[in-house]
C-alpha cells in the first residue's frame, strides 16, 4: 500500500520503520538530544497549502513518538531541518543526504551542528528508514 | 649585513598589486628589485601561478632540489591584503625535496597581508648562504641579518623570540622554519606564527638549504583596489556570505574536522594505511565534536577571515598533557588518527604541536608513521632497527618518538625523512605495495576509492597527490557546487562517470584560487563569479568566470609543462597499488576509480599527449608559446 508523503499515514509508517532498523537502533543508541522535526515548506500547485511538519520524538536509537504539526509547532523541536517538497523527495527517493543537502543550503537546520555530526550515521540509518516506505509524491 | 634603503617607487598601473617583487641572492647578500612584466599580471594573477613564471624564465629545471640553484619563491596575489574574505594566504614554491618536480604550497595566517603592507608583492631566494640568516622586512627598509644564535630552535621558540626582539611597538609576522627545515628533512615544512604551514612538497627544506632560518615582516602600507566603491559593496557581501554558510558554520563550531564524522560515512577516510574501510568508534573519539568538547579553548582565524576555523586546545593532564596551542586540522586528525588505528585525541594534539615545532607536514609525517608501522607488524623492520621503538598499530607515544627521529634524522628516522618513496626503495622487501605516494608526494586523507574524481586529481595534480590544488574535494563530496561555472551539483562518489570533465573543471577554477590567493575552504562557500568579480574590483582586469577558467588553464598548463621539464610523464600519472586495492567493508567496499577510463578522457579533454605533455596547440592557445618552444622545439 502506498502513503502519501506528507500524511498522517506516511507519519505512522515511517515511525514502523524506524523502530524496525537495527541499524538505527545501534546508531542512535545513545541519542538523548530531543525530538527532531521536518518541515516540507507549502506549494499549493500540489495541493500542500500550509507547511506540514513531521515531529519524531527519538530517543536512545527509539522514535517514542511521530506526528504531523505545523510548522509553528516543529519549531520548538531541538533540532528543525526545513526544505521545499522538491528537497524532501529527493532525500526519500535517496537522490540527496541530507547533511550534503544542509551544507549547499538545499535543507535549512535550526540546532546544533556538532550534535547532527556526531549522529550522521543516525541520520544516514533515518533516511535508509524513509526509503523502505512504499510512498506515492503529490506531484506524481 | 647590508641594509637596503627604498626601492622604486609603486609602479603598477593596476589595483591589488604592491608593485614590487624582491630579488634577495642569499650568496652575495644582494637584495634589489626583480622586474616582473605586466603581461604577467592578467595572465597569471599572482601566487603559485607568477611564481612558476618566474621559475620558467630564470632558472634551470634540471637543477637538484636542495642546491645553491634552486630558487625559494614567496609570492602573495592582488587580493591578499584586502579585506574580502579568505585572502590572507600567500604561496611558497621551488622545486620540491620531496618530489624532485614543481612544488608549492599555500598557507593562511598573516604573513601574506603583512608582506603588502610593505610594499612587497612577492620575494625570489637566489643562492645560499653559507652560514643560517635571517631576513628583516620593516617597510622600506630589508635586511639579511646573522641567524647564528637562531639556528636550532623551534618554530614556537624562534617565533616568540623574533617577536620579542622585532615587536616593542607592534609585533611583526614570523615566517620561520624548526629543526626539520634545517636539518633538510624532505617534508619539512615552513611555519607562520605556530598556527600555520606550508605543509606540502618540503618547501622547509628548500629554505634550510639556503641557510634562511626565518623573515620578519612588519608593514604599514595599504592595499589599494582600481574600484573602492564597488569594492566596499562586495566584500560585505561576500563577508556575510562566508560567514554564513553552513560549511563555514561547521567549520566555525567545531574545525575542519568536522570531515572526520562526515568522512567516515561516506567513504572517504583512509584507515590503517590505506587497507580498511570503515571504522566508527575511531571517528567518534578522534572528530570534530570530540577535539571540540575536549581540548578547544578558543576558536582562531586567520587574518579578515569570517569563517574561524582554526582551533586553539589544550591537554590539562595526562601523558599527553600540552599547553594552549595551535590545534590539529582534519587532515592531522586522520594521519596520527585513522591511519595509524590511534584514537587518542591527546596524542594526536601532542603529536600535532611536535610537527609543529619541528616544522613536519603533518601528512606526510603521518603517512611515513603509518609506513614504518605496517612494515613493522610485516617484520620488514624490528626493534633493533627502530632502537627498541615499539610501533604496534595504535601506538600514539611510538608514533611521537619516531617524530624525533624523523626531525633529527636519526636511526630509522633518517630513512623516513625522505619520503616513503625513498624509504620503500630502501626497504625494498615489497614494501612499495604499502607506500601510498603519487610522484612521492603522501597522499592528504581523502580516500579516492569513495570518490573517484579525487582518485584522477591526485594522479593529475601538479605536486603529486594532493587535495588542495583543485576544488575536487568540495565539489564531489557535495559540501559545494558551482552550476553557472557548469559543474553538477550531485556528482556520486564512487563513480567515474562525467569525472574527468569535473576535475578539469575543479583544476581550472582551483588553480587561480592559488594565484590570488584565496582559502579554498572559504572558495567553497562563494560563487564562481564572485571570485571573478573579486579580481575585477580589486585589479581593474575585465576580469570574468571565462577570463579566471582560462587563466587556471593556462597556469595548469604552465606548471605541467614545468613538472614534465623535471621528469614528470604519462607514467607519473598513476595511483598507489593500496589505493588500487578494493576494501572489504565501508561503504566504499568494492569501489575502486577506473584508471584507464579517467586517463584517457582527462588526457582528450586537457589536451595531452601519449607522453602526458601539453600539446603544442594547446599551449599556443593558452598564449604560451615559450613553453611550446621549450616542449616541443
Amino acid at each position: 500500500m502506498a502513503f502519501t508523503f506528507p500524511s498522517v499515514e506516511w507519519v505512522e509508517e515511517y515511525k514502523k520503520q524506524i523502530n524496525l532498523s537495527e541499524g538505527y537502533k545501534k546508531a542512535g543508541a545513545t541519542w538523548t538530544a530531543g525530538a527532531v522535526a521536518l518541515v516540507t515548506s507549502a506549494k499549493p500547485e500540489i495541493g500542500l497549502n500550509e507547511d506540514v511538519g513531521i515531529w519524531l520524538d527519538l530517543h536512545q536509537g527509539v522514535c517514542r513518538e511521530a506526528k504531523v504539526v505545523t510548522a509553528e509547532e516543529a519549531q520548538k523541536a531541538p533540532f528543525c531541518i526545513t526544505g521545499d517538497y522538491a528537497r524532501w523527495k529527493q532525500v526519500v527517493k535517496k537522490e540527496l543526504e541530507p547533511v550534503k543537502g544542509m551544507m549547499q543550503g538545499k535543507l535549512k537546520l535550526k540546532g546544533d551542528l556538532p550534535t547532527i555530526v556526531r549522529y550522521v550515521k543516525a541520520s544516514q540509518e533515518l533516511v535508509e528508514c524513509s526509503t523502505r516506505i512504499d510512498t506515492k509524491f503529490l506531484d506524481e | 649585513m647590508g641594509c637596503v634603503p627604498v626601492f622604486e617607487e609603486r609602479s603598477c598601473l593596476v589595483g591589488g598589486y604592491a608593485g614590487k617583487v624582491l630579488e634577495v641572492d642569499l650568496g652575495t647578500g644582494k637584495i634589489e628589485a626583480l622586474p616582473v612584466k605586466e603581461e604577467y599580471k592578467i595572465k597569471f594573477l599572482g601566487g603559485s601561478g607568477l611564481a612558476a613564471q618566474i621559475f620558467f624564465d630564470l632558472f634551470d629545471t634540471n637543477v637538484d632540489p636542495l642546491s645553491y640553484e634552486n630558487p625559494l619563491i614567496i609570492m602573495t596575489g592582488p587580493v591578499v591584503g584586502t579585506q574580502f574574505p579568505g585572502t590572507s594566504r600567500f604561496a611558497v614554491c621551488g622545486k620540491s625535496p620531496l618530489t624532485g618536480i614543481w612544488g608549492e604550497g599555500t598557507c593562511g595566517g598573516n604573513f601574506g597581508p603583512e608582506l603588502k603592507f610593505a610594499g612587497i608583492d612577492g620575494i625570489v631566494f637566489k643562492g645560499a648562504s653559507s652560514t643560517p640568516v635571517y631576513l628583516v622586512i620593516e617597510d622600506d627598509r630589508i635586511e639579511i641579518r646573522d641567524a647564528k644564535d637562531l639556528w636550532g630552535m623551534d618554530n614556537y621558540e624562534v617565533t616568540d623570540f623574533l617577536k620579542e626582539r622585532y615587536g616593542k611597538e607592534r609585533k611583526p609576522k614570523v615566517l620561520s622554519i624548526g629543526p626539520a627545515g634545517e636539518n633538510l628533512v624532505r617534508f619539512a615544512s615552513i611555519c607562520n606564527d605556530k598556527g600555520d604551514f606550508i605543509g606540502r612538497t618540503g618547501m622547509g627544506a628548500l629554505m634550510g638549504s639556503k641557510k634562511l632560518k626565518a623573515l620578519v615582516v612588519k608593514g604599514t602600507k595599504k592595499v589599494e583596489v582600481s574600484y573602492p566603491e564597488e569594492y566596499a559593496a562586495l566584500r560585505k557581501l561576500l563577508v556575510a556570505k562566508s560567514r554564513d554558510a553552513v560549511v563555514a558554520q561547521s567549520f566555525r563550531s567545531m574545525g575542519t574536522d568536522t570531515g572526520m564524522d562526515l568522512g567516515m560515512m561516506t567513504g572517504d577516510v583512509p584507515i590503517k594505511n590505506w587497507s580498511i574501510g570503515e571504522e566508527f568508534q575511531l571517528s567518534a573519539n578522534l572528530g570534530g565534536p570530540s577535539l571540540t568538547e575536549k581540548y578547544l579553548t578558543r576558536n582562531h582565524a586567520c587574518s579578515f577571515c569570517p569563517v574561524a576555523c582554526k582551533r586553539m586546545v589544550k591537554v590539562d593532564d595526562g601523558a599527553f598533557k600540552t599547553e594552549e596551542g595551535p590545534g590539529p586540522e582534519y587532515e592531522t586528525c586522520a594521519a596520527f588518527g585513522t591511519l595509524i588505528m590511534n584514537d587518542d585525541l591527546a596524542g594526536v594534539i601532542k603529536a600535532n604541536e611536535w610537527c609543529n615545532r619541528y616544522g613536519l607536514d603533518t601528512i606526510s609525517s603521518g603517512a611515513a608513521v603509518a609506513f614504518a608501522m605496517e612494515a613493522y607488524e610485516k617484520g620488514l623492520v624490528t626493534k633493533k632497527e627502530t632502537d627498541g621503538l615499539d610501533l604496534t598499530w595504535g601506538n600514539i607515544q611510538g608514533a611521537i618518538e619516531l617524530l624525533h627521529k624523523i626531525a633529527k634524522r636519526e636511526g630509522i628516522g633518517a630513512i623516513l625523512s625522505d619520503g616513503t618513496r625513498e624509504a620503500a626503495k630502501r626497504l625494498g622487501k615489497g614494501s612499495e605495495e604499502f607506500s601510498v605516494e603519487v610522484k612521492g608526494l603522501e597522499a592528504p586523507m581523502h580516500d579516492p576509492r569513495g570518490f573517484h574524481g579525487m582518485g584522477l586529481a591526485y594522479m593529475t595534480s601538479i605536486r603529486g597527490a594532493c587535495h588542495l590544488m583543485h576544488l575536487c574535494l568540495g565539489v564531489e563530496q557535495g559540501i559545494t557546487a558551482y552550476p553557472e561555472a557548469g559543474f553538477q551539483e550531485n556528482y556520486v562518489g564512487q563513480s567515474s562517470e562525467g569525472k574527468a570533465e569535473m576535475v578539469k573543471l575543479c583544476e581550472d577554477l582551483g588553480v587561480p584560487c592559488n594565484s590570488l590567493v584565496i582559502c579554498e575552504f572559504v572558495a567553497w562557500t562563494l560563487s564562481a563569479n564572485d571570485l571573478g568579480e573579486m579580481v575585477r574590483v580589486t585589479t581593474g582586469f575585465d576580469f570574468s568566470l571565462k577570463e579566471l577558467l582560462s587563466c587556471g588553464e593556462r597556469t595548469w598548463l604552465l606548471k605541467r609543462g614545468l613538472g614534465n621539464m623535471m621528469g614528470v610523464t604519462r607514467e607519473d600519472d598513476r595511483l598507489p597499488e593500496r589505493i588500487l586495492t578494493p576494501l572489504k567493508e565501508g561503504t566504499a567496499a568494492g569501489s575502486i576509480p577506473d584508471v584507464e577510463k579517467l586517463l584517457q578522457e582527462y588526457y582528450e579533454i586537457r589536451g595531452l599527449d601519449k607522453e602526458g605533455r601539453p600539446r603544442k596547440e594547446a599551449l599556443l592557445k593558452a598564449g604560451l608559446g615559450d613553453l611550446a618552444k621549450r616542449l616541443h622545439g
